[in-house]
């Protein structure tokens, strides 16, 4: 059952638009990459929804949301009935923002807070269900790459290191959700 | 390989990490023959670059090199970890990170190759503290040169930047360039503290080097460097096999055979993966096998002969253990964007606290900031703090700019009660005990880490630090030392100045479990220099004894 | 090895450049006699005498290289000034002989792995500065290279002598060679001294370059030294006399290709050492060859490929130290290439990793060179910089990649980057990789397991 990666790495990526919902071992199965979401399955349709909602982005890679969603509900299989919840809430009280989608998410429901992090986690790290779906593709190093690389990935060549990196402004904006533990693992 | 095939060398190395490598590149291009045997597997860069990209938890070291069942090593640093037991009030601090496999335990090194100070060597006589080792700086120089030259070590000039080792030779390349994060810290301490920021000497390339490209800053020389700008012991395995030695991979080694008299050691024996046993007969034996693993053999060799284990008349085998035990702190600077992790891990370190007349009462330590990419490290707390979406980016590209670590190599003391020892109820694949230790800080360390902590508040208040997290406790840095401690009275001490064993002759060790202090630089340097130190010595007793 | 190189260049371009290091010798008291030894530096320079001359590690124009012809291999000789094992003892009029006709003192015929056909274009003016900076400018070498043994047609050197009638010399340039116009000056560095044609111009079944076909690209070692002809689909008829220079100056015209192998050799000891009018002569010079189109080559090799966007859509699986999984050509990319020529192949800004796509090794109809520079990396030192990339061959202390491995990259990286999937197979690269040099080879006395009865 095992996924041999060979098959699915950079080459084939995109085939796992075409089958979803069984774990990592369907990769394996769809050989031919295809360059378009086939806007079939209802779950990922609404995955995507609520994914370009959370990250207040109008563009993100259907094939690693393919990918994302999967390991998602496959590691928490009650994540399918709360992202449909999410869906629903979203439409429901015509939300826009990713802030206010997560804030009338954990109020509705101080569960689907969870829900709301795993996708968070999904696309910003790329790792779904604890394990890597994509690496240099997350969406944490789209919005720093102006300043740093992912590691094994730096392309500045020797020394690009001495320059000085962009300035960032202080943000203002608020959290949506209820602080979380956070901690510092030793490794 | 039948396991009833004699294998024989004029030596027989156990470990093919930087020691045993180098003795044996030493050895085999001066004719001499050599076979060494690795408990763990050859292994490709590739896989381990492919098996970190495939890692959800990027910062564990040991993360991409899962073991064998036959030749384990510690899966992590946590404590309970599944192989090396701690026990004791600071067993957290001894959870130490290496590798069994063909190279050894470089392949996830920073690559700060510092040479110790000549106090470090003389801790007794000249704090009252602590050993003495049975050499001196000077007898170690011409072999740190030579460590530096085969690893490629970059550093700064020495007229410019004295770091406290007298040179007869300048670093064989120039010093790495700091990152702008490394280069505002240097300003921040230059400007508004006592100390100073120097350039850590570092084996990696700055220029082509050896065959292997100039650094190009992908910020994971731990734990893998993905393109060998960085020395790791395999090189050396590569050139001594260029030059003729034999390595036996999968090769256990759990037996070490000593004559009738118990004064010469006869051959090692060693299991393959399936328990098939071999002898392996020589002249000389120089056991490499890392701090752990090595007074883990000598206690395994047990028998009527040695009841407390190989060379361990003085009873010191799996003493004084010691550690660089660390504090670490990570904070968000108020000051402006830093964005460390562009460039090599660790480059810039305060030095002023690894000598001085309070070494009479408590340790020396060096400061990293660690240049370590915090962008994922920013996305876990910017989403535990409860952002989403457009805010979340915005805290991930702050955090990430911002984000400060700090962390402290500070010295322990050869104390014989911290000890390691078989375990009686964890064994391995092949039936071989696990290595179990008990370690207490000394409370020379405790106050070197209390200093430091001082140190770190000032620092952080400089930079208008908030969100401190400071990393619980003491945290190992993987720098073990003293298993089979070094001195000149064989009561006392396991080996003596030149690494041969007190009770066998031809029986030496080349680990930093021979250290009788471990001071404050990374250890691997002078792991290499006393191993080259011994290879000149076995040169010396095979082509003119 | 590096350092020797480098050691060469200084001393090279050292005795070219500064022509009063040698008035404190005894020998060159007065100025003409120090610009006639600058003069006979900077044509050694040119004309390339230390890349055949001098061993690995070995003194500079000691000789000791075995150089592998289809025929075998030929060892080449000591040209040091040294009396017994040099040319110490050669006049002018023998050293003429050698160089432009391939005559050794002792009347024996030199191979012609010795370009005398094409220093036959040399200038008398210029034979005679060579011949005084090689009696007085170079070091005297008391080392013997071992004598070549090799089966050429006929495996006597008398036979050379047909075979010279066979082979067409260039004609002896006449004048002042430093007066020449552009394209005379061009045409003049590029036969009679680069001996562009040695490796670039096809060879007949006698060895023999065919000359109605210049520069239209040879084989050479496992290497392919391509068709640079003016040919726009099968040479370089789209560089610039500009890129030319470049390439030639620092062995990079980015976009267009690198050097390694041979020619990064060349670049590194001879044309990187060039002045500027030489670079823009012998540039426009090449320009102007005929075109010749090619069988293989079809549109320009520096025209293919694009930036590579897909996500890293990966598995997730870490697997155990000894359990090395079966890596695909993408996978193999990913850990290997990745690192340094990027994500997409489109190597660092300033092309100090060049880019895989508009790169005529990766774009060639032919695997050679990208097979080669794959097992062998590249090592370029000019006073530009230092150009470097691993091997990934045998001898690699970064990755030792099998055939197999190789074949799957080369595969992936021209379907990629290049004209397409080559289909290069493990037995291909088998075939190209070097021969075990020496060093390779333990000697009995290292022999480890067996040396001793327990």
């Amino acid at each position: 059952m095992r996924l041999m990666r060979r098959d699915v790495l950079l080459t084939t990526g995109m085939s796992a638009l075409a089958v979803l919902g069984g774990g990592p071992a369907v990769f394996a199965q769809g050989a031919t990459p295809s360059p378009s979401v086939p806007a079939v399955d209802p779950d990922l349709m609404r995955f995507m929804d609520i994914s370009h909602c959370l990250t207040d982005r109008t563009a993100l890679n259907a094939a690693i949301g393919a990918a994302l969603y999967a390991g998602i509900v496959q590691a928490t299989p009650q994540r399918r009935g709360q992202i449909q919840a999410l869906y629903d809430l979203k439409a429901r009280e015509r939300l826009i923002t990713a802030s206010e989608l997560a804030k009338a998410a954990e109020k509705a429901d101080k569960t689907l807070k969870d829900a709301v992090h795993d996708i968070m986690i999904a696309w910003y790290r790329g790792v779904a269900g604890g394990k890597v779906v994509v690496y240099r593709s997350a969406l944490m190093f789209d919005i720093t790459k102006d300043a740093i690389y992912p590691k094994t990935y730096a392309a500045g060549g020797p020394f690009y290191w001495t320059t000085k990196p962009p300035e960032v402004a202080r943000p203002t904006g608020l959290p949506a959700l209820s602080p979380s533990p956070f901690v510092v693992e030793p490794t | 390989m039948p396991s009833d095939q004699n294998l024989s060398a004029d030596v027989v190395i156990v470990g093919s990490g930087v020691a045993g490598s180098s003795i044996a590149n030493e050895l085999a291009r001066a004719g001499i023959s050599v076979i060494v045997l690795e408990a763990g597997p050859r292994v490709d860069r590739q896989h381990f670059v492919e098996n970190f990209r495939n890692l959800e938890n990027k910062p564990s070291y040991q993360g991409p090199f899962p073991s064998t069942p036959w030749a384990p090593h510690p899966p992590n640093q946590r404590s309970p970890n599944k192989y090396l037991h701690t026990s004791g009030p600071d067993a957290e601090a001894y959870q130490q990170a290496y590798l069994r496999v063909m190279g050894g335990t470089t392949w996830h090194w920073a690559g700060c190759a510092w040479r110790y100070l000549p106090s470090d060597f003389e801790l007794k006589t000249r704090y009252g503290q602590g050993r003495d080792w049975a050499l001196k700086y000077d007898d170690l120089e011409p072999f740190y040169y030579q460590a530096e030259v085969m690893m490629g070590v970059c550093g700064p000039d020495p007229g410019v930047e004295d770091l406290g080792s007298p040179r007869k030779q300048p670093y064989p390349m120039e010093a790495l360039p700091l990152s702008y994060a490394g280069q505002e810290f240097r300003k921040l301490i230059a400007e508004k503290t006592p100390w100073r920021i120097v350039h850590e000497p570092q084996a990696r390339n700055t220029r082509p080097y050896d065959g292997r490209p100039t650094c190009e800053g992908h910020n994971n020389c731990m734990p893998i460097c993905p393109i060998g700008a960085m020395y790791n012991g395999s090189y050396s395995v590569y050139h001594a096999e260029a030059a003729g030695a034999t390595f036996i991979p999968n090769a256990v080694v759990y037996k070490i055979e000593r004559d009738a008299a118990n004064k010469k050691v006869v051959a090692v024996h060693y299991y393959d993966p399936d328990k098939g046993s071999h002898r392996v007969s020589g002249k000389y034996f120089v056991i490499a096998a890392h701090c752990i693993e090595t007074a883990k053999l000598m206690l395994l060799s047990a028998d009527e002969q040695s009841p407390n284990g190989v060379a361990n008349s003085s009873g010191h085998v799996g003493r004084n253990m010691m550690d660089h035990t660390g504090v670490q702190v990570t904070f968000i600077s108020g000051d402006k964007a830093l964005w460390p992790g562009r460039g090599p891990l660790e480059t810039n370190v305060i030095d002023n606290f690894r000598d001085g007349d309070w070494r009479n009462e408590r340790g020396a330590y060096l400061v990293h900031m660690v240049d370590d990419n915090q962008v994922d490290f920013a996305t876990q707390l910017a989403i535990a703090k409860g952002f989403v979406g457009r805010e979340l980016e915005e805290q991930i590209r702050y955090l990430a700019s911002h984000t400060v670590r700090l962390f402290s190599h500070n010295e322990a003391l050869p104390d014989p009660e911290n000890r390691l020892t078989l375990s009686t109820t964890e064994k391995d694949a092949l039936g071989i005990p696990h290595p179990q230790v008990y370690y207490k800080l000394p409370q020379y360390t405790v106050r070197s880490c209390d200093h430091t902590r001082s140190v770190f508040r000032q620092l952080i208040h400089l930079m208008h630090g908030t969100d401190e997290e400071w990393t619980p406790g003491y945290f190992p840095q993987d720098h073990p030392a003293g298993s089979t401690i070094m001195g000149v009275d064989p009561k006392d001490s396991v080996v003596d100045g030149h690494c041969r064993t007190h009770d066998h002759e031809n029986l030496f060790i080349a680990s930093s479990s021979v250290f009788s202090t471990v001071g404050t630089g990374n250890i691997t340097l002078t792991v290499a220099a006393i191993a080259l130190r011994v290879a000149d010595t076995l040169k010396k007793e095979l082509l003119h004894g | 090895m590096a350092d020797s190189k480098y050691l060469v260049g200084s001393i090279l371009l050292g005795s070219a450049l500064l022509s009063g290091l040698f008035t404190e010798q005894a020998y060159a008291e007065d100025a003409q006699q120090a610009a006639l030894m600058a003069r006979g530096a900077y044509l050694a320079t040119a004309g390339d005498c230390v890349a055949c001359h001098t061993r690995p590690g070995g003194k500079p124009f000691a000789g000791g290289l075995e150089i592998a012809t289809p025929k075998g291999v030929v060892v080449s000789t000591n040209i040091t000034p040294d009396p017994q094992n040099g040319i110490g003892t050669y006049t002018q009029e023998d050293f003429e002989k050698a160089l432009r006709r391939g005559l050794r003192k002792d009347g024996a015929y030199l191979y012609p792995v010795m370009p005398y056909v094409s220093y036959a274009g040399l200038t008398d003016q210029d034979v005679k500065a060579l011949y005084t900076w090689f009696m007085h400018g170079v070091q005297p070498v008391a080392d013997k290279p071992p004598e070549t043994q090799m089966a050429f047609p006929g495996n006597i050197r008398m036979s050379m002598m047909a075979w010279n009638m066979l082979a067409e010399s260039e004609k002896p340039e006449t004048g002042d060679s430093a007066t020449y116009d552009k394209l005379r000056r061009g045409r003049y560095l590029a036969t009679a001294l680069e001996h562009c044609g040695t490796c670039h111009t096809p060879r007949n079944f006698m060895l023999v370059e065919q000359q109605d076909q210049y520069l239209a690209g040879s084989q050479l070692n496992g290497w392919f030294a391509p068709n640079i002809t003016s040919s726009s689909t099968g040479g370089i008829g789209d560089w610039s006399e500009d890129d030319l220079v470049a390439y030639l100056k620092t062995g990079h015209a980015k976009g267009r290709s690198q050097a390694a192998g041979p020619m990064g050799e060349a670049v590194e000891h001879s044309t990187s050492h060039l002045t500027e009018a030489d670079l823009h002569a012998l540039a426009a010079f090449i320009k102007q060859v005929p075109a010749h189109d090619d069988a293989v080559e079809h549109q320009a090799r520096d025209s293919f490929g694009q930036a590579a966007v897909e996500p890293d859509l990966r598995s997730g699986v870490v697997n155990r130290v000894d359990n090395q999984p079966d890596y695909s050509g993408a996978e193999l990319y990913d850990a290997n290439c990745a690192a340094c020529h990027g994500v997409n192949g489109a190597g660092t800004a300033d092309q100090y990793v060049p880019s895989l796509f508009a790169n005529s090794v990766v774009g060639a109809g032919r695997s050679d060179n990208l097979i080669m520079t794959i097992l062998e990396g590249v090592n370029r030192s000019t006073p530009s910089g230092h150009a470097s990339m691993p091997a990934f061959g045998a001898h690699s202390d970064v990755q030792r990649l099998s055939d197999r491995d190789v074949a799957r990259l080369v595969n992936y990286l021209t379907d990629r980057f290049g004209s397409g999937d080559h289909h290069v197979t493990a037995e291909q690269v088998g075939a190209a990789r070097p021969r075990p040099s020496t060093p390779a080879t333990p000697s009995d006395a290292t022999k480890p397991v067996s040396a001793h009865a327990p």
